[in-house]
């Protein structure tokens, strides 16, 4: 009887499929995984400490580096942090714009999402229909605020500039658009027989298991929970918008991809409402030149289009956070990589971690 | 009787050189080396091409449009700066490697999937060896294949390349057999494995894609397996095993075998094109315009393939072909042979 | 199932094969840039500038290195004004907080260079462009 031995395969950093630099060191027995391990910090830039030593409102543009696909939702939670903190009103329309912000670029990171899965699974061409209409995304930020990725939108205490009419306008444009191209994704992709049977029924985690991975977002909608903080905690003005939350059955990785597909619908839908009720008044509010939030700590967590993104912040009294602490969704989601992987084939871990949709910037923060 | 352009071409040259040498036994060998000659530069031809088709066959399916720089508006000489690219690029050999082994790989590549040109039929008599096994022995050499990516794979020295290797064995090994029970059936219809044959009969009766869908359905299937395309190219798997036996090859190593695999793309399509489509009869336009036409559709199909789906998975890829197509050739076989019987009796 | 998705999904291409493409062919197309587009280097109208450094002092990266030289009237003089576009994170906060509006982007966002050093930039070096055209100093 031969013996047979595992060996270790290191996928990454410098590898096709990793998002970015993750290293996956993957334990085989042949195709088998045995077990999966994920070393992560190559991508470490220290954005905390980072953060301890800018005032408050020079933190802000840090924050766009952290999840560089939805800069705009971590600018929101950074602000949302620092408002609780000062005590700060925000204006209404303020609100809506940002929740129309956080919401574009809630579909803009699920398009790639898509595309990379996609690509990952080895369609191309899905790919890059994703990419050609998150484009349009990018073109409507840069229309409001004049960056493409780095968007240092949201303020704190409002947002940097009022959106202008033709936005709204483009805006407008953009929804009617979604139905179709999505329904070109599900002709291309999620009709596609290869393609569902790529993600059916590999790496399920149950609800329980995702608990215990304290994973949140879609990866734990996908497995059945509808923990969403949007409506959990209704910040900002979501409990004005009704908009489903979207859950899978198994938390495989076709729910894992359906739940990002549907959210799209969702936070399309969130769009109109809000840019049909969007109110008159200060897109700022009054912020002192210098800010300096009272002593304390706050911590905050917004929805962001990982899971929970949570900023934990030390004030001592004086223009600089004593101590920022960032809950990072994808980082915490990372660690149910081995409990998706173990036991599948190498071609499922590639579609494991591209499921997960961790984003190097975040995880390594 | 009718000849076609390529024969007549044949003769021309025959003549000449009888003109020059007047000796039959050298007349004789320079028509075998001007055969050879020919095949080798339709091959390379079609490699520069293909690049080039591929690019924007690729780009125009994703809303692109491919390469516009090098060459005009159109790129048209995008491929030879890809050559010069790959010509120039440092021959990096991996520490550890099998040196001889790892060498001789992408040759050795070449080799069977440019020697099975010779048994094609470009044109009305245009065939290099018209033997009586010819579609026995095409299939036999060119599972010849599979040893070169294994060799690559193991000697390379490289994780990715040693899965790409095994991966290869196991797909190639196990779309052959499909393969060729779904060309049985193509043979049976015709009583002969000789290639002209094959056309002929399709000649006199109709194409054999409208007398063996199953089969055509089967050989398409298998055919994009064989030559390790998207949705079957789990050997090159970027996304998982970075290239596969190809790893660790650069510059004209590498060029060889991509050479070999448009050489393999272009046999697959002038077998299905001669196999199922009638070869090179076809109304008033001569017989190799019809034959090129033929296979340049067909190229078209297997990139459009390649650019529409996504990757199988290894186990779902050889269960597929063990569960699914093996036995469908199989039932194939049987519904051909229960038709020849039938038609015999009944007419 | 039994490929009716293949089908579709064969289709969707066939359809972009022949459709319009995306495409837009850089250095001889460019898309146009917004009016609030951040990006390139800053172009300081030193007629408007007062000296008072709060751009620098917004700076989070320290992206902005200055001289400033005060005369026998107390009158502020920026002599020198230099934009390390290496650090610079283009976050605008140099701009909004200018008291005068004397910083502006140039809006030529291929800044790419061969060397570090080429990663400075003089914003007082182009005093003639559109941001100081539209004020025209006194004689």
């Amino acid at each position: 009887m031969p013996k047979t031995e595992t060996f270790i395969l290191n996928m990454g950093p410098q590898h096709p499929s990793t998002h970015g630099v993750l290293q996956v060191q993957l334990e085989l027995d042949g195709e088998n995984i045995v077990h999966a391990k994920p070393i992560m910090g190559y991508l470490h830039r220290g954005i905390e400490k980072l953060l301890e030593s800018r005032t408050y409102v020079q933190g802000v543009p840090y924050t766009d580096r952290l999840d560089y696909v939805s800069s705009m939702n971590n600018n929101f939670g950074f602000c949302r942090v620092v408002e609780e903190l000062a005590g700060i009103e925000v204006p209404r329309r303020a609100e809506y714009i940002r929740v129309i912000m956080a919401e574009f670029n809630r579909i803009a990171s699920h398009l790639i999402f898509i595309g990379t899965l996609a690509i990952d699974l080895g369609a191309s061409t899905g790919m890059l229909y994703t990419f050609r209409d998150r484009e349009d995304i990018l073109d409507l930020f840069n229309l409001v605020c004049g960056a493409r990725m780095t968007f240092h939108y949201i303020r704190i205490g409002g947002v940097a500039a009022d959106v202008q009419p033709e936005f709204v306008a483009q805006a407008y444009a953009f929804l009617d658009k979604v139905p179709h191209f999505m329904e070109e994704y599900n002709q291309i992709l999620s009709g596609n027989e290869i393609f569902t049977r790529r993600l059916k029924g590999v790496s399920q985690l149950s609800v329980e298991e995702s608990l215990a991975y304290n994973m949140t977002g879609p990866n734990i909608r996908a497995a059945g929970l509808p923990y969403d903080l949007r409506k959990v905690d209704g910040y900002s003005v979501y409990p004005e918008f009704s908009f489903a939350v979207p859950v899978g059955k198994k938390g495989d990785n076709w729910d894992r991809y359906q739940v990002r597909f549907r959210e799209i619908f969702e936070s399309a839908k969130i769009i109109r409402q809000a840019l049909d009720g969007l109110p008159e008044g200060e897109f700022m509010a009054k912020i002192p030149k210098v800010l300096r939030p009272p002593k304390g700590e706050v911590y905050s967590r917004t929805e962001s289009t990982r899971g929970e993104l949570g900023f934990y912040i030390v004030s001592d009294g004086s223009t600089k956070p004593y101590r920022v602490h960032i809950r990072r969704p994808s980082f915490v989601n990372m660690q149910g990589l081995d409990a998706m992987c173990r036991g599948m084939l190498i071609g499922d871990s590639v579609a494991a971690f591209s499921s997960i949709d961790p984003l190097m910037g975040e995880v390594d923060c | 009787m009718h000849n076609g352009i390529l024969l007549t071409a044949a003769g021309w040259i025959r003549d000449i050189l009888t003109f020059l040498f007047g000796n039959e036994l050298l007349v004789n060998i320079l028509m075998t080396l001007v055969g050879i000659g020919a095949i080798i530069s339709v091959i390379l031809t079609s490699a520069i091409v293909f690049t080039y088709a591929e690019r924007k066959v690729c780009a125009f399916m994703q809303v692109r449009i491919g390469p516009n720089r090098v060459g005009g508006r159109f790129g048209l000489l995008q491929p030879v700066a890809d050559m010069l690219k790959l010509m120039s690029k440092e021959d990096i050999i991996p520490n550890g490697c099998d040196r001889v082994v790892w060498s001789l790989s992408p040759m050795l590549l070449f080799v069977p999937s440019a020697l099975i040109y010779s048994f094609f039929p470009f044109d009305d008599g245009a065939i290099l060896a018209d033997v009586n096994v010819g579609l026995f022995l095409l299939l036999a050499i060119s599972s010849q294949a599979v040893l070169p990516f294994l060799m690559g794979g193991y000697a390379s020295n490289s994780k990715y390349a040693m899965i790409g290797g095994m991966r290869t064995v196991a797909q190639m090994l196990s779309y052959e057999a499909p393969m060729a029970f779904s060309l049985i059936g193509v043979v049976m219809l015709t009583g002969s494995m000789k290639m002209s044959a094959i056309v002929e009969a399709q000649a006199t009766h109709t194409w054999f894609v409208l007398l063996q869908p199953i089969a055509f359905v089967i050989y398409l299937i298998t055919a994009t397996a064989e030559t390790n395309r998207t949705p079957f190219d789990l050997v090159e798997d970027e996304s998982e095993i970075v290239a596969g036996p190809f790893t660790e090859y650069s510059g004209m190593r590498w060029a060889l075998f991509f050479l070999a695999e448009y050489a393999n793309l272009l046999s697959i399509s002038i077998l299905t094109t001669t196999l199922f489509l009638g070869g090179w009869h076809g109304p008033v336009l001569p017989g190799a315009v019809w034959f090129w036409l033929k296979v340049l559709v067909m190229i078209f199909v297997f990139m459009w393939f390649r650019w529409t789906f996504p990757r199988t998975r290894i186990d779902q890829m050889l269960s597929f072909s063990w569960k699914v197509l093996l036995p469908l050739a199989l039932v194939n076989m049987l519904l051909t042979g229960v038709g020849i019987y039938l038609y015999q009796s009944l007419c | 199932m039994f490929g009716k998705g293949l089908i579709t999904g064969m289709r969707v291409t066939w359809k972009h094969f022949w459709g319009k493409k995306v495409t837009f062919c850089y250095p001889e197309e460019k898309l146009p840039m917004t009016e609030r587009f951040r990006g390139g280097h800053l172009a300081l109208n030193a007629t408007k500038c007062i000296g008072c450094k709060l751009c620098s002092l917004n700076c989070p990266n320290r992206a902005l290195e200055l001289t400033v030289t005060v005369d026998e009237n107390k009158k502020r003089h920026m002599q020198q004004y230099l934009h390390i576009m290496g650090r610079c994170l283009y976050c605008n906060l140099c701009v909004e907080s200018c008291p005068t509006q004397a910083l502006s982007w140039d809006k030529e966002y291929a800044i790419s260079s061969w060397y570090k050093e080429d990663m400075v930039h003089d914003s007082m070096s182009d005093q003639t462009s559109a941001a100081v055209s539209e004020v025209k100093p006194h004689e």
